[in-house]
């Protein structure tokens, strides 16, 4: 039987919902589950980690551990996925996950696969089905080795409704500190920002917004529906957006039930990031945007123009 | 400080593709410097124009690779290698790691620059792997970096909490996200020098190695096929007067899309 070890995906000390979307995969392939939680104040989730499904908790809790670290992060992962004698260790995709996915394999010998949007077992072969070229094509893969890390692709799998596991806490030891790579501080994002990853509906600015000016219309549309709030490379560069702000290829990918992408032409590398969203809405002033190309719903006209009455709209639709 | 700069020659994703039988159609493709190496390849020239340092590129299969090394050169690259093996068509991430393993080890370099990911695979995994085996601390998603002194470099993550400030203790590999430069556009005269400098081309066994001991011969994983991916259909676009379309367009989220 396929044994799976989800690695808990903790932001802020909360669980996010990517753990539960891999652990029901897991349960839905037949596999045996277990959660490997890294962190510090952490304790206070093995509620959260067995509802979201998991049969074993492996947990690594201490104030060391605070400050996401690659280095010792992976050792906890290599640790748990010993103890539960795991064939397949997923992570969520996160920019920690793509960090310590790569260290895991190289330390366990394994294969390596990131944003994995599906996996096919048959016997003991292991296949995975991924995008590739900036999701120009698909790969299926073969994977020859015994066990398999993965970096699944956002919005991937579903978290299945009633799934439940059972509480079998382990806690792991704490590795040492990686003295070699210092965290000296983190410039963290503000608090009570919504998270991207998590957002029921995510908006986008891009350099169609021109300036700051155009980037606050349009913030304001986004706290209205409480969406995430994101952009585009170009805005990022201009330095009017965090980076870790910036949805695509090389950012975030987010799969909300509604994505609204505000003066963004729709360049391949930004598609890579948001074409697994439900319903898309493109505002741009160009017709031929290739934008338009992806979205459900496209309003040509001048965002400057069309966002306030966006925002009338959608009040007026609500009450 | 000795630097070590990876290059890979990866398809041009800009162009249309193609998939027949379980590949992709080499008709019409084009291949160009992996966009993040190119940042890769900034981020060396200007810590040796900065801070002092030697630099030197390193890029592995790919067939001839002489126009994108001199265009390294033209940018301000001092040496380059380009290893090439027919043992190496069907490699993967940890093979590449391996292969560079064995440049490492003959250069005694002080940093490795990589890039954050290939644009032909978007695996992302190459420095990393490699810092494993090397046993060097590794930084990936690097946007910015900094040199503190002889032994140390201070980079910044774009991570999931925000933006990590990171000191590093040299040698080090760091892997580079597009954001943290532009690349320089090569001149002229750059251009001329590079056509008179060497390329030293090497196979497996020239790099002493052989493809056994790289894992080539048995790949960790390999494309077993290609698929046509599945595309967004385009749906409903309305052209006209603001307030009506979109009025229109947010009754269509309320009531057929059921989203907002
Ligand atoms: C390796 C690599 C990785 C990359 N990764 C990413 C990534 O992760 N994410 C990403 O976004 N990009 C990424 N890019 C950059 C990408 O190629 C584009 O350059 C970028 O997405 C463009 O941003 P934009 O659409 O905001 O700007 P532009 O392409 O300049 O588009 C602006 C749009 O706004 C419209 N517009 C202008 N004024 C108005 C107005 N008043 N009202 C309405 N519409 C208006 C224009 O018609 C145009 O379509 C990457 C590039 C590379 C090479
Ligand atoms: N064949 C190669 N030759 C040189 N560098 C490579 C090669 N493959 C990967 N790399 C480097 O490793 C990075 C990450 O690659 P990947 O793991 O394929 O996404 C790339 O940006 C390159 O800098």
């Amino acid at each position: 039987m396929a044994k799976v070890l989800v690695i808990a995906d903790i932001k802020q000390g909360m669980l996010k919902g990517g753990t539960a979307e891999l652990l029901s995969k897991a349960k839905a392939i037949g596999a045996e589950t277990a959660v490997a939680a890294i962190g510090s104040n952490i304790e206070s989730l093995t509620p959260d980690l067995v509802n979201a499904g998991s049969d074993t908790q492996y947990i690594a809790d201490d104030p060391g551990l605070e400050l996401f670290s690659a280095g010792p992060y992976a050792s906890c992962v290599v640790d748990a996925a010993k103890q539960f004698g795991a064939n397949l260790i997923w992570f969520a995709f996160s920019e920690n996950g793509k960090a310590v996915a790569p260290r895991v394999a190289a330390q366990l010998d394994a294969a390596c696969a990131t944003e994995i949007t599906d996996v096919i077992l048959e016997g003991d072969q292991i296949e995975v089905i991924r995008p590739a070229i900036t999701n120009k094509v698909m790969q299926r893969v073969k994977i020859n080795t015994e066990q398999l890390v993965a970096v699944v692709r956002a919005g991937a799998f579903e978290a299945a409704e009633g799934i439940t596991g059972t509480e079998n806490v382990v806690k792991l030891s704490i590795p040492a500190a990686d003295l070699k790579a210092v965290i000296k501080e983190i410039l963290t994002d503000a608090s009570g920002e919504i998270d991207l990853a998590d957002a029921d509906v995510v908006i986008s600015v891009g350099r169609g917004a021109k300036d700051q000016a155009g980037v606050d219309l349009v913030k304001e549309l986004a706290d209205d529906l409480s969406a995430g709030f994101g952009s585009s490379r170009a805005m990022v560069d201009g330095g009017f957006m965090a980076h870790n702000k910036q949805v695509g290829q090389t950012g975030k990918i987010v799969a909300p039930t509604l994505y609204m992408a505000i003066g963004i032409s729709g360049a391949i590398q930004h598609l890579a990031g948001m074409t697994g969203s439900k319903v898309i809405l493109a505002v741009n002033k160009d017709p031929e945007s290739p934008i338009f190309n992806v979205a459900d719903y496209g309003i040509v006209g001048d965002l400057f123009e069309v966002v306030p009455i966006l925002r009338e709209e959608i009040k007026k639709i609500r009450s | 400080m000795k630097i070590l700069t990876t290059v890979k020659k990866v398809v041009d994703v800009e162009l249309n593709m193609h998939v027949k039988d379980g590949a992709i159609v080499e008709d019409g493709l084009q291949y160009v410097i992996n966009a993040w190496d190119e940042n890769a390849v900034e981020t060396s020239v200007r810590l040796k124009e900065n801070n002092g340092a030697e630099t030197t590129l390193v890029s592995i299969g790919g067939g001839d690779c002489t126009d994108m090394i001199r265009r390294c050169y033209a940018m301000g690259i001092e040496n380059g290698i380009h290893i090439d093996d027919p043992a190496l068509t069907k490699a993967d991430s940890s093979i590449y790691a391996k292969v560079l393993q064995k440049v490492y080890e003959k250069g005694d370099y002080d940093l490795i620059i990589t890039g954050k990911q290939s644009q032909d695979t978007d695996s992302g995994q190459t420095g990393i792997i490699l810092a494993e085996y090397l046993g060097l601390p590794c930084v990936s998603n690097v946007i910015d970096l900094e040199v503190t002194d002889d032994q140390h470099i201070k980079v910044s993550r774009s991570g999931d909490a925000g933006t990590e400030i990171i000191e590093l203790a040299l040698p080090a590999v760091i892997a580079v996200d597009v954001s943290i430069n532009e690349p320089r556009l090569p001149q002229m005269r750059g251009i001329m020098m590079a056509k008179r400098k060497k390329i030293k081309t090497m196979d497996l066994a020239a790099l002493g190695t052989s493809s056994d001991e790289i894992g080539a011969a048995a790949p960790k994983s390999e494309i077993a096929e290609f698929m046509a991916s599945e595309s967004r259909k385009s749906g409903q676009k309305f052209e006209g007067d603001a307030a009506e379309i979109t009025a229109q367009v947010v009754a269509l989220l309320a009531n057929e899309a059921k989203v907002i």
